[in-house]
């Protein structure tokens, strides 16, 4: 019956003049692709951005030291303070990696997923025949990218660069008869500023020197 | 069931398994490990020399280049010259570039870097992407002299 009238609309409303049904469908898509973010070209990903000397600034602190074994292992150590677990540890370049595993759960998406899905059962009574259940996020594991190098010739400075992210695994849902599995991820990098403070205050303490913004 | 029926019927079965004997995967072509011009190109685009001599040097460069570039350090093994990194397009989550660097130390005090980089599951193909990765890796060499 739905398809019946759908088809007989361009008949209503001849070529040239414009249907609202189409000029509201247009208009979400354009919604839609105002909302979509800018993709890169890889080029352009391969190349320094206006933000890179914020980033570098709010990632990066320098020390006045010469032990730079000393620093890497008081960064394992602040890391280790932190909950994190060393994953991969090169000391000749002063690299390390570091993971930690926690839970997503947070109490708003729990709040919107059951009012979606009571709404939706509220649908099924009256007709509808798509019961909702989002998915939500269950699992993250937060990571830190961690290399301290000498900045000076002759290696009297060495500054300590940081980069937390986080992956999110998210729980299962369905939408009508459609089952969406669980295990989706999202990725993003961690950019509040708070967070490396909290991480340099710690390290400072560590090495007992004072932490220098560059 | 007739006997026509069940003669048809062995027919049809017989002609799938004389498919299915055909559809075997075809063998790999002897150029499968060949170089390609294209490759040799290729190359050229992902390598480029230094007048350097310390490779740690020159790795802990390549690393802060990347790090400014945004990329996570994922490895970095010192004796073999490899420095493994990779970041997602943001703002967009869902791609990932990943970058492979050797660094190996040539004669006569020069190093050769050499950088591949993926984009998903693709090879980045375009010379534009690698001069801007030794855009960034020669300044941060050069700041890394103090």
């Amino acid at each position: 019956m739905r398809t019946t009238t759908r088809s007989s609309e361009p008949r209503r409303h001849p070529r040239g003049a414009r249907s609202p049904a189409r000029g509201a469908r247009l208009a979400l898509l354009a919604l839609l692709i105002g909302c979509a973010a800018p993709r890169h070209e890889p080029k352009e990903l391969l190349q320094l951005s206006p933000e890179s000397p914020q980033q570098r600034a709010t990632q990066t602190r320098l020390f006045d030291t010469s032990d730079g074994i000393e620093l890497l292992s008081a960064s394992a150590a602040a890391l280790q303070d932190l909950g994190f677990q060393v994953q991969e540890s090169v000391p000749d370049l002063g690299v390390l990696r570091a993971a930690k595993e926690r839970s997503a759960r947070e109490y708003g998406q729990d709040i919107s997923r059951t009012l979606i899905a009571l709404l939706s059962t509220a649908g099924l009574v009256l007709g509808s025949n798509t019961l909702v259940i989002i998915p939500v996020d269950l699992q993250q594991q937060i990571n830190a990218s961690l290399v301290a190098r000498p900045v000076d010739e002759d290696g009297s400075r060495h500054e300590v660069r940081v980069l937390f992210y986080r992956v999110v695994w998210k729980g299962s849902g369905q939408s009508g008869d459609q089952q969406i599995p669980p295990g989706q991820q999202k990725m993003e990098m961690i950019r509040d500023p708070e967070i490396y403070q909290q991480f340099f205050a710690r390290l400072s303490k560590a090495v007992f020197l004072e932490a220098h913004k560059i | 069931m007739s006997h026509a029926d069940s003669l048809l019927r062995a027919a049809v079965l017989f002609g799938c398994m004389a498919t299915l004997a055909c559809a075997a995967p075809p063998k790999p072509s002897p150029e499968l490990l060949a170089p390609t011009e294209a490759q040799m190109k290729l190359r050229s685009f992902q390598s480029r020399t230094f007048e350097l001599d310390d490779r740690e040097r020159a790795m802990r460069g390549v690393i802060a280049a990347l790090q400014d570039l945004g990329f996570i350090i994922e490895r970095a093994n010192e004796p073999l010259g490899l420095v493994t990194a990779a970041r997602f397009a943001e703002p967009n989550y869902t791609d990932i570039i990943a970058v492979t660097v050797t660094v190996r130390p040539q004669d006569g005090g020069r190093m050769l870097i050499r950088v591949n980089a993926i984009f998903n599951n693709k090879p980045i193909e375009d010379p534009e992407a690698y001069q801007n990765f030794f855009a960034t890796l020669e300044r941060s060499l050069f700041l890394n002299k103090g």
